[in-house]
């Protein structure tokens, strides 16, 4: 398992397409950070609403991965079991060791990916403000895996590389929507969206946060499930 | 214990039988050739037994172990299934690298090397395998099934492709592996190849064992009696052949005249002293008789 984390982790980290959203993500993290330590006034006027400084130094790295978290993980992780099946090195792979092992080091490596973004993100941030804001450094990693576990998922019951990347635009722009309209409109065809996407947990107290991660990992293990059944 | 048994194995594909039913033991220490026509099922037979397909119904274990609990051999079990299945995008030496990591095999990278010209591929493990040709491709398929010094070594079609000095090595390679003590289960088109290398083989048709025996038994098995070819003076016609027939009560048979030699068949080459002296009799000169050997193809074809 641990070598496949680690080719799935390396394969990551190497493509222009993670190259360029670690960039931008650490860019923004950097500029919104440098923004607010040189407007001192911004974090008092928000304190006195209530909202803690690091909070605040956070919020620009939180709001991008928010909105644009799904789309970029379907950019990176669309394809992370279908491009395997489809060029048969799937078969490679169950030779030498299990399938649920094999979807674990995916899922490992592809977190790993983002631990690390995040993580070099936040050490930006904390450089800056002396602040390491650690809830809301959890949520967001959380709320990444919620989404590599979708991803995962949707790779493993769609065999084709070219539909999940379609799929990963269509839903990278969608869900993001719908979660957030689900939060404040009231309407039954919404509901769904509200209880199984994550952004209405986030918005709670940090217990909630339990509640997406045991989604993502009931996701991870039904595509472990339909991964067991398949002939490759 | 045996190092593969397989029980009545069915694999369905709608409503189609590819595997119909498969009985087969290949003990320890053993080759075992695998030899049927495309699409006979000799790929899915290798792909359920390896855990990359799942079987319909049936049973079969590897080293002893339950097909249920397979994962807890694949590290004792080296399989060539395609070469389909490489990752083009590697070099050679990073993806033996990561099969050898997978397969629990930590050599070095000289020793990485080593294998590489083990196979014939000295000096391209640097290059990426897309950049391979379909020999290559396949030699270093065959090196990654090496790795981790496997008990069982299954290959599919590991010589189709190769140029004959490169067969020749990967033949060799199954001898020695063999000397070492390996199993080793192979398909191949050639049935001369099959023939050279394996203790026993199996005919598959139809998803099912049709002719299973030691090369020695098949041929034997095989319909039509002895074949010979026999260089008389005169020249032998099937006017001449069915005559002395008639005389000596010979169970004889003309094929057919290939320059001064006269294909004849009989039942067994017991009838052998019967024929000459028929010959004799019948006012012909026998200079030579050569019995020719049935071939591997011929139980091939009849299966």
């Amino acid at each position: 398992m641990i070598h496949i984390l680690k080719r799935e982790f390396t394969d990551s980290i190497k493509s222009i397409r993670a190259i360029l959203i670690i960039l931008f993500i650490t860019f923004v993290s950097y500029k919104s950070a440098l923004f607010l330590k040189e407007n001192p006034f911004l974090i008092s006027e928000l304190g006195k609403e209530g909202i803690k400084a690091g909070d605040v130094y956070s919020a620009g790295l939180s709001l991008i991965v928010f909105i644009f978290g799904f789309l970029f993980v379907f950019a990176i992780s669309h394809d992370i079991v279908n491009s395997e099946t489809e060029m048969k090195t799937m078969r490679l792979l169950v030779t030498k060791t299990s399938r649920p092992q094999v979807m674990f080091g995916k899922l490992l490596g592809a977190t790993l990916f983002w631990v690390v973004t995040i993580s070099v993100s936040y050490a930006i941030i904390s450089l800056i403000s002396q602040v390491w804001n650690g809830e809301e450094y959890l949520r967001t990693l959380i709320f990444l895996f919620y989404i590599i576990c979708l991803a995962v998922f949707i790779s493993t019951i769609v065999p084709k590389t070219k539909l999940t990347m379609f799929l990963g635009i269509l839903l990278g722009i969608a869900l993001p929507i719908l979660g957030s309209v689900s939060m404040i409109i009231d309407k039954w065809y919404l509901v769904p969206f509200k209880y199984i996407l994550p952004f209405y947990y986030l918005d709670q107290s940090f217990g909630y946060v339990l509640i997406p991660l045991a989604i993502g990992i009931i996701f991870f293990l039904m595509s472990v499930l339909i991964m067991e059944r398949r002939d490759l | 214990m045996k190092a593969i048994e397989v029980e009545n194995l069915i694999k369905r594909y709608g409503s189609a039988n590819v595997l119909n039913g498969i009985n087969l033991t290949v003990e320890k220490g053993e080759v075992f050739g695998f030899v049927g026509h495309n699409g006979a099922g000799k790929s899915t037979f290798i792909h359920t037994l390896t855990g990359i397909t799942r079987k319909s119904s049936g049973s079969f274990s590897i080293l002893g172990t339950p097909g249920g609990e397979l994962d807890r051999v694949k590290k004792k079990i080296g399989v060539m299934p395609d070469i389909a299945n490489l990752y083009q995008h590697m070099r050679g030496i990073d993806f033996l690298r990561y099969m050898g990591n997978l397969a629990g095999d930590m050599r070095t990278k000289r020793s990485y090397e080593e294998l590489l010209e083990e196979v014939g591929l000295k000096g391209a493990g640097g290059k990426k395998i897309k950049s391979y040709s379909f020999g290559m491709k396949k030699k270093i398929s065959i090196a990654q099934a090496l790795l981790g010094d496997p008990e069982l070594i299954i290959l599919d079609e590991p010589t189709s492709g190769l140029d004959p000095e490169s067969a020749i090595v990967v033949r060799k390679m199954v001898t020695r592996l063999q000397e070492e003590g390996k199993t080793i289960f192979l398909t191949s088109h050639n049935l001369d190849e099959i023939e050279k290398v394996s203790d026993r083989v199996g005919i598959l048709t139809d998803g099912v064992i049709k002719k299973l025996g030691t090369p020695r038994e098949l041929k034997a098995q095989a319909e039509g009696g002895v074949q010979l070819a026999v260089r008389t003076k005169p020249v032998l016609t099937a006017e001449v052949v069915n005559e002395l027939k008639e005389k000596s009560g010979l169970n004889l048979a003309f094929v057919e005249t290939k320059r001064e030699f006269t294909l004849l068949q009989l039942p067994s080459d017991d009838e052998l002293p019967r024929l000459t002296r028929a010959l004799l009799d019948g006012g012909v000169d026998l200079y030579e008789v050569k019995v020719e050997e049935r071939s591997l193809e011929d139980v091939f074809m009849n299966a």
